[in-house]
């Protein structure tokens, strides 16, 4: 994994859950969430879980203003791009308009290499559900931020009604794209009470819901 | 077509066109901005018209003269936002227009909270703004329901020539659940907008679109014709859901994501032995009388949970007729009650702890 991940993607695609499992999972020094787009379930409401786990929470300038509507982010949230002893993750808002925010920190970068700018996509989001469509998303990404997109996220899902052959079409579909760009599947995604078996390609994430609470999944 | 995995207020926009939507006038306010924002993007793919105005009272007034021209016409906010098209509501009911609009509520008085209320169910049931109408109210709960209830919504405002509102809450507007667009929904028997102001005077005399009617008379005429439309959505359109209501000794009253929560808590009170049941309106305005008298024998005392401190409980006691007594627990700020709160308050009410 490489020293800062930048986690993009479409509204829902499942950025912030990533962004939360990974820190977690990888220990990881800092979280910074750039949702200035939208104001509900970001990462930045799991103040309590980052202190557990003895990860630096980066969020707006008025600490603890969780519910303020304002479209800014602290100043720490340069210093992973400056400080190369620190690992982080971004967590972006949703579409190419919260990825907008990243273009501030792109005069700190010395290394692209140091850097890994993923796109968060699921077939079953209408935006991104054909190779086309995936590509025209990352395009957007790419144009708003100035950075390449460097590897996908397989996040193929339904919530509590995703199969494990919904994955696997996921899967065939973005290896296509990573065909065509030349950029890897560095992730893919399986809700960790899941029992699939399939040996997907890259890393698997078994995800533990966290920013969705749990009556807003399945349902009625 | 297969489901797809949607927010919610992208798959409100994505119903109502679906729905036919010819044109929709808006202007931003969280927790909702995602239905405006997708439907710039999706309307002139499809050839239609979207504006962002340049406030909320300048959108109602896009829609009232879009309604008036015939158009399947939509807009969209979030409570404050709400307060402000006031106006422009009653002027549409008072013309006899049809419009749909989305209320994705938040916490108020004033501008409040961002987070998810229900405490616009007054302002939306007794009409908003002024002289007497009412708005054909649906209360979704789920986003399938939303998606289905929207898609119908533009036939029920035509058929009524009357404004539907969608009341639903930021959590509803915010969240993800996989979704199915192709499902049929009701269609309603509909007849020619020959009462349109659409420009074309070929074969008949103009139409006016009006809400002034300075003659007493006139006026009172107006009022009845109105009230008869309100009298046959009370009579035939009032829609609820009755859930696990056999042998329920206590009954929960509660729509939308309330209601939704209140679906955990019935399971967690089985496994303790309470049999608890849910009436679910679907219509908030009509109240859903009828269900209340379908309760069973059984049932000893009614609870009303609402994201507000209280709103819906008169309609409740005013259809309970004193029979049973009526309790409320209710969240407010932007606060969601867990399913542990409505089942601890129930176990309070049937062990006679309840205070």
């Amino acid at each position: 994994m490489k020293r800062i991940t930048i986690i993009a993607g479409h509204y829902g695609s499942g950025k912030s859950e990533i962004s939360v499992n990974l820190a977690i999972d990888k220990k990881i020094d800092y979280i910074v969430d750039l949702d200035i787009i939208n104001p509900y379930f970001r990462s930045r409401a799991l103040q309590g879980l980052f202190d557990e786990h003895g990860i630096h929470l980066v969020e707006s300038t008025v600490k603890g203003m969780l519910n303020s509507d304002m479209p800014y982010v602290s100043g720490e949230g340069r210093i992973p791009f400056v400080n190369k002893d620190i690992t982080a993750i971004y967590d972006l808002g949703g579409t190419e308009n919260g990825a907008k925010i990243l273009i501030q920190f792109m005069d700190y970068v010395t290394d692209f290499e140091e850097i890994d700018f993923l796109a968060t996509i699921n077939i079953f989001r209408p935006e991104t559900a054909t190779k086309k469509d995936i590509l025209h998303t990352i395009t957007l990404l790419e144009a708003q931020t100035q950075l390449k997109v460097t590897g996908l996220i397989n996040n193929t899902n339904l919530i509590e009604e995703t199969t494990e052959q919904d994955v696997i079409n996921g899967e065939k579909i973005l290896l296509e794209v990573s065909k065509e760009l030349q950029v890897p599947i560095l992730y893919t995604v399986v809700e960790q009470h899941k029992e699939f078996t399939y040996p997907f390609v890259g890393e698997r994430i078994n995800l533990n819901r966290y920013v969705a609470r749990k009556w807003t999944l399945g349902g009625k | 077509m297969a489901k797809v995995l949607m927010k919610g207020n992208e798959a409100m926009a994505l119903a109502a066109i679906k729905a036919g939507l010819d044109a929709f006038y808006g202007y931003p306010i969280t927790p909702q901005n995602e239905l405006p924002e997708y439907l710039s993007k999706q309307m002139p793919l499809h050839g239609r018209a979207f504006v962002q105005a340049e406030s909320e009272v300048a959108a109602i007034n896009m829609v009232y003269g879009a309604a008036g021209a015939g158009a399947r016409v939509m807009t969209s906010s979030s409570s404050p936002g709400i307060a402000l098209k006031q106006e422009g509501l009653t002027y549409i009911a008072g013309a006899e227009l049809p419009a749909v609009i989305i209320n994705v509520m938040r916490g108020g008085p004033g501008l409040g909270g961002i987070q998810p209320s229900q405490a616009d169910y007054k302002q939306i049931t007794r009409g908003g703004g002024n002289g007497d109408y009412y708005l054909y109210s649906l209360a979704p709960e789920s986003l399938q329901e939303a998606v289905d209830l929207i898609k119908e919504s533009f036939d029920i405002a035509d058929y009524f020539r009357n404004p539907v509102m969608i009341a639903v809450d930021g959590l509803i507007g915010q969240m993800m659940e996989p979704v199915d667009f192709e499902r049929e929904v009701p269609k309603w028997d509909l007849k020619p907008k020959t009462w349109a102001a659409d420009g074309n005077r070929k074969n008949r005399k103009k139409n006016i679109i009006n809400s002034l009617y300075l003659d007493p008379n006139d006026l009172e005429n107006h009022n009845l014709k109105l009230k008869a439309k309100y009298d046959e959505m009370r009579d035939k359109h009032q829609r609820y859901e009755m859930i696990n209501m056999e042998n329920a000794e206590i009954v929960i009253v509660a729509f939308g994501s309330t209601s939704r929560i209140s679906r955990t808590a019935i399971e967690l009170l089985k496994e303790e032995g309470i049999n608890c049941g849910i009436i679910r309106p679907i219509t908030i305005y009509p109240f859903p009388q009828n269900a209340f008298n379908e309760i069973p024998e059984s049932v000893k005392n009614i609870l009303v949970v609402e994201m507000n401190l209280g709103q819906m409980v008169d309609d409740v006691k005013l259809h309970v007729q004193g029979r049973l007594p009526v309790h409320f627990y209710g969240r407010v700020g932007g606060i969601v009650p867990e399913a542990e709160e409505i089942s601890d308050q129930v176990k309070k009410i049937v062990g006679g702890t309840y205070e």
